[in-house]
C-alpha cells in the first residue's frame, strides 16, 4: 500500500504496520502455504455492474477466478452474491429486466459478446442450486438428461456411471437406477444434481448455497466432493456458511451492501478478495474482519 | 451493517483476556514475595510462595479450558483467533513465571539459616527482580492496549536484566575461597538465572502482542541468530 493509498482509504495494512515496527517473518516457511501467483484465469471480471430494471444490484466488481480453484462468495443477505454468480453463466438472461455492464471474460472471450450462445455457455458452466431440484424421472434419466439433449447417445450407461461416481453417489444408487429420483434423501438428491451437472462435462460448476438444505453429514459429503471435483473443474460457490467457505475454498470474495448518501439506493460491492487462509486469519479490511468474525451481519 | 451481534461471545472473550492477563498480577505478587524472602532469608514466606503457586496454576487451567471451549463452540477467526492463540501462549508464560518463583523459593532454605550473604550480590538480585516486575506490568499494559512500540521496548528493559545477571555471575566468580560463601553464591546464581528467565517470558508476551496486532510472528530477539 502506497502513501497515496493510505491517504485515500485512511487505512493501513497490517503488513505496512509490521514493516514500520520492523517485524518481518522468518523463516519463510512459517508463513503458511503460499498460493501460486501465476494461475490460469477462467473468469476475468472488470468493473462488472448488474442492474435489474435499471436499478443497480451489484457495482464495480473486478476479480479474477482461477482454474481448478474453489472460489467462495460470501457476504450478508442482499449483497449480490447470487446475482454475481448467475452472471457467470448468463442465468440472469432469463430475467428480462436484468442488464450486465462492464467486461466479463470467460477464458479470455467476452461472455456477453455478440454471437455467444447462452445455451452453449450454460453447457460449459453448469449450476447447482440451493434446493435439490431433480426432475420427476428415474435416477438414470436425470443424469442422462443433459447428454441426451446434446445428442450424445453413445455409451450413455458409461456416461451416467462416470457422472454418478464423480458425484460420489454411484455406490448408493447403482442397484436402483430406475427408481424415481424423489425417493432419494435430500443429500443424495443434491449429489444427483451435481451428477446431472457434470454429466455434460462442463468446465465450471457454479453452486448457489448447495448445502443450506442439508444435514451435517450430507454437507460433509458435498464438501468432500467439491475438493475432489476441483481437480477436474473450477468451482464457484455462494455460501452463507462461513466455516464452509473456510473449509472448502481456495480463495474467498467478501461482498457487502453499500448505501448511497441518501440511503435510498443499495447495491453489492466487492470488499476483499484473497486467499481463504488470509481472509479467515488476517483479513486486510476491517469490514471483512467484522463479518467473518460474526460481529456484524 | 447491522448492530453488534454475538454479544455473549465477545463478553466471554474479553473476560478471558482480563482473567488471563490477571495471571500476571498473581505473578507480580509472587515475585514481590520471592524478593522479600531472598532479602530476609525468610523461609516461611518462601513456603507461602510455593503453596500459592497453585493459584497461578489454577488460573492457567481455568482460562485455558475456557479458551478451548470458545474455540470448540464459537469458531473464532481473524483477530479473535489470533487473540485466543496469543492468550494460550501468555498463559503458558504466566505458568512458567510462577514456576520460576517456586524454583527460587525452594532454593532459599538451601542457603542456610544465616547465610554468608554478599550484600552487593543480594542488591543486584533485588534490582533484577524490581526490573522484572516492571517488565511484567509493561507486558500486561502492552497487551491490553495492543501497543507494539511498548511491547518492543520490553527488549531494551530486558537487556538491563540480562546485564545484571552477568554482573551477578562476575561477582560469584570473585566471591573468594570460602566454601560456604561459594555455595551461597552458586545458589544465588540459580535464583538470578530464574529471574532472568522471567524477564524473557515477559518479552515473549510482547511478541504475542505484535502477533495479535499484525498477524505476523517474529521473535523480537532471536538467541539463535543474535546478529540479525
Amino acid at each position: 500500500m502506497t502513501q497515496d493509498d493510505r491517504a485515500q482509504t485512511g487505512r493501513d495494512t497490517r503488513e505496512a504496520a509490521a514493516a514500520r515496527a520492523g517485524i518481518a517473518v522468518r523463516p519463510e516457511e512459517f508463513q503458511g502455504k503460499r498460493y501460486p501467483g501465476d494461475r490460469e484465469k477462467v473468469f476475468e471480471l472488470k468493473g462488472v455492474d448488474v442492474l435489474y430494471s435499471g436499478v443497480t444490484a451489484v457495482k464495480g466488481i473486478s476479480m479474477d477466478i482461477h482454474r481448478n480453484d474453489v472460489t467462495a462468495l460470501i457476504g450478508p443477505s442482499g449483497c449480490g452474491k447470487s446475482t454475481l454468480l448467475r452472471c457467470l453463466n448468463r442465468m440472469n438472461d432469463l430475467i428480462p429486466t436484468a442488464e450486465v455492464r462492464g467486461e466479463l471474460l470467460y477464458q479470455g472471450e467476452d461472455l456477453y459478446g455478440p454471437g455467444v450462445d447462452p445455451v452453449q455457455v450454460r453447457k460449459l458452466i453448469g449450476m447447482v442450486f440451493q434446493k435439490p431440484n431433480p426432475f420427476p424421472k428415474s435416477i438414470y434419466d436425470n443424469v442422462a438428461f443433459g447428454p441426451r439433449i446434446l445428442g450424445r447417445k453413445d455409451d450413455l450407461d458409461a456416461t451416467v456411471e462416470k457422472a454418478l461416481r464423480g458425484a460420489a453417489l454411484w455406490d448408493e444408487v447403482k442397484d436402483r437406477l430406475a427408481d424415481n429420483a424423489f425417493g432419494l434423501s435430500g443429500g443424495q438428491q443434491q449429489r444427483l444434481c451435481i451428477a446431472r451437472c457434470i454429466a455434460v462435462e462442463p468446465e465450471v460448476i457454479l453452486m448457489d448455497e448447495p448445502c443450506s438444505a442439508l444435514d451435517p453429514i450430507s454437507t460433509g459429503k458435498i464438501e468432500d466432493l467439491m475438493i475432489e471435483l476441483k481437480d477436474e473443474f473450477s468451482i464457484v460457490i455462494v455460501t452463507h456458511n462461513m466455516q464452509q467457505a473456510a473449509r472448502v475454498s481456495d480463495r474467498t470474495a467478501f461482498l457487502m451492501v453499500e448505501l448511497d448518501a441518501t440511503e435510498q439506493s443499495r447495491w453489492g460491492r466487492l470488499v476483499e478478495f484473497d486467499e481463504t487462509e488470509k481472509i479467515f486469519t488476517n483479513p486486510a479490511d476491517k469490514r471483512t474482519e467484522d463479518y467473518v468474525s460474526g460481529k456484524v451481519g | 451493517m447491522a448492530d453488534q451481534v454475538r454479544v455473549y461471545y465477545q463478553e466471554e472473550l474479553e473476560k478471558l483476556e482480563a482473567s488471563g492477563l490477571g495471571g500476571l498480577d498473581l505473578v507480580d505478587t509472587a515475585i514481590e514475595r520471592t524478593l522479600e524472602a531472598i532479602e530476609h532469608t525468610d523461609v516461611e514466606l518462601a513456603q507461602i510462595v510455593v503453596a500459592d503457586d497453585d493459584r497461578i496454576d489454577g488460573r492457567y487451567l481455568e482460562v485455558h479450558q475456557s479458551l478451548i471451549t470458545l474455540l470448540a463452540t464459537q469458531s473464532p477467526v481473524a483477530t479473535d483467533l489470533r487473540l485466543i492463540s496469543a492468550l494460550l501462549h501468555v498463559l503458558k508464560n504466566v505458568e512458567r513465571m510462577g514456576d520460576q518463583c517456586v524454583n527460587i523459593c525452594k532454593l532459599i532454605p538451601l542457603s542456610g539459616n544465616e547465610p554468608p550473604a554478599d550484600a552487593e550480590m543480594v542488591r543486584l538480585i533485588l534490582t533484577m527482580g524490581k526490573h522484572t516486575r516492571t517488565l511484567i506490568m509493561q507486558a500486561k499494559r502492552a497487551f491490553e492496549e495492543r501497543d507494539i512500540e511498548l511491547a518492543q521496548d520490553l527488549v531494551r528493559q530486558d537487556d538491563a536484566v540480562d546485564n545484571l545477571n552477568r554482573e551477578c555471575f562476575r561477582l560469584a566468580l570473585e566471591i573468594g575461597d570460602d566454601a560456604d560463601k561459594r555455595e551461597w553464591a552458586m545458589t544465588m546464581l540459580l535464583a538470578a538465572r530464574a529471574i532472568e528467565r522471567i524477564g524473557d517470558n515477559a518479552v515473549d508476551i510482547g511478541e504475542q502482542v505484535a502477533f495479535v496486532v499484525t498477524g505476523l510472528f517474529r521473535e523480537f530477539e532471536d538467541a539463535s541468530h543474535p546478529n540479525e
